[in-house]
């Protein structure tokens, strides 16, 4: 395929120019006029890329072992030579350097995420229960639950926290309930008021939603700071986010 | 004077950091690498690799970091966001390593938070794949590139050193030097299309 070996001086310094990017801005264009006519021209240009890529590439690559091997496998060798004196006051200037980089990197790191490690975990894995499937059944009772879920799946929290407020006056101890106005509150941002409730579903004999309640009981805490209970509630939580949740406030 | 770049304001320090990077400035490039190895080291070993590992994944990270901040993929606000970029790129090459062992059922993806993860750019597309084989080719025929060839392509591509200094340290005269880089990068490109062979 590549039988364009034949390639004369001009046009190498002509290619290599252009990829080199020291060429004027009309040899530029005109070079680059020809290239869309020429596919052998454009065959050379790319196997001259390549070329000058894996040159550079491969010579770092090299440097590196050099790097690794004088800096990481053997740190002390370098102050100890003797013959490299001319070169140490150089590497001390470096490592000095070197650790002031580290230092203000990590510092940096700590400060950035100190206010916001907490948050940034609460933000990627809070995320409100989906909801149960709103199928309309006949039932009064249930017909109000569920036009509220309605309105809790549209994203309308304030409502749907209004509409099961109202039920929830007749069965205060309604795990349902209270596991969904719960997490709505979650959802609208008002974490204290969310934790009362849903720590009544946690406290309840009935077993449907106190697994979720526990993992959203988990991010209630972490978002206000308290990791201790955050650690707690994820604990008894066996649902996959809770444990990836927990093992990341563990780390 | 050496170590003037460190000191000075921040814009000053990004732009010569920046530039001493696709300078190969041996000195910046040393430093980068060994003052981020440590925490890659750490990482690596407490994610079921070896010393070997680590130092194979982070050689390749920092070629991936170094030739993305030439080609303009990665435009570092300041240094600390070389080290992070870094960091995270060797960590997704570790990642990527135990998730092709089937070490995936250990390490959960979410546990690469902490950084504000710049754009990745380690995956080349599926039209670059066809360039990453021939670069690969490219190097392995650099790399067996007999002297004074290799050294003298070196000097130029690499080190950026002008063709008169080449010249000089050779003891010809620029004119032959130039005469010699030419044949030296048609033996290149002969050896590099004859590995496309087989």
């Amino acid at each position: 395929m590549n039988q364009n070996n034949d390639i004369s001086p001009e046009e190498f310094e002509l290619i290599e120019s252009y990829l080199l990017n020291t060429m004027t801005d009309s040899e530029k264009e005109t070079f680059e006029s020809k290239l869309s006519t020429d596919e052998t021209l454009r065959e050379k240009v790319e196997d001259y890329r390549a070329l000058l890529k894996a040159i550079e590439s491969q010579s770092l690559k090299e440097k590196l072992d050099a790097f690794h091997d004088e800096s990481i496998e053997q740190t002390d060798v370098v102050a100890l030579d003797d013959n490299f004196s001319s070169s140490t006051s150089w590497y001390k200037t470096y490592g000095i350097a070197a650790s002031l980089i580290v230092f203000i990197g990590l510092a940096s790191l700590w400060y950035f995420n100190q206010p916001s490690a907490s948050e940034k975990l609460y933000n990627d894995y809070f995320s409100p229960d989906p909801g149960l499937p709103t199928l309309m059944s006949n039932s009064n009772e249930n017909f109000e639950f569920y036009d509220a879920m309605v309105t809790y799946k549209q994203g309308d929290y304030d409502s749907a926290i209004t509409k099961w407020n109202t039920l929830l006056e007749a069965k205060p101890q309604n795990d349902t309930l209270n596991y969904f106005i719960g997490v709505a509150k979650m959802a609208n941002k008002e974490v204290e008021e969310a934790i009362k409730h849903l720590e009544v579903v946690t406290e309840s004999d009935t077993n449907s939603f106190k697994n979720e309640a526990h993992y959203y009981l988990g991010l209630a805490y972490l978002q206000i700071d308290n990791i201790e209970l955050a650690k707690k509630n994820l604990n008894f939580s066996s649902i996959d986010n809770s444990k990836a949740l927990l093992s990341e406030l563990n780390d | 004077m050496r170590n003037s770049r460190f000191k000075s304001n921040q814009k000053t320090t990004r732009a010569l950091t920046i530039e001493a990077i696709k300078a190969n400035d041996e000195g910046v490039l040393k430093l980068l690498y060994t003052s981020n190895y440590p925490k890659v080291e750490v990482f690596v070993l407490q994610n079921n690799g070896t010393k070997d590992h680590a130092k194979d994944i982070y050689q390749e990270a920092f070629l991936a970091v170094w030739r993305n901040i030439k080609e303009d993929k990665f435009i570092p606000k300041d240094d600390s966001s070389i080290h992070g970029y870094l960091y995270t790129i060797a960590k997704h090459k570790w990642l990527d390593f135990l998730r092709s062992k089937k070490y995936k059922k250990t390490v959960y993806e979410s546990e690469l938070v902490g950084f504000k993860e710049p754009k990745m750019h380690v995956h080349p597309s599926t039209q670059d794949h066809e360039f990453e084989k021939k670069l690969k080719r490219a190097m392995t025929a650099f790399e067996g590139l007999g002297e004074p060839c290799k050294s003298l392509l070196k000097a130029f591509y690499f080190d950026k050193k002008s063709m008169k200094d080449i010249a000089d340290e050779l003891n010809i005269d620029p004119a032959s030097a130039k005469n010699k880089k030419y044949r030296c990068m048609q033996r290149l490109r002969e050896l590099a299309q004859n590995l496309n062979l087989k």
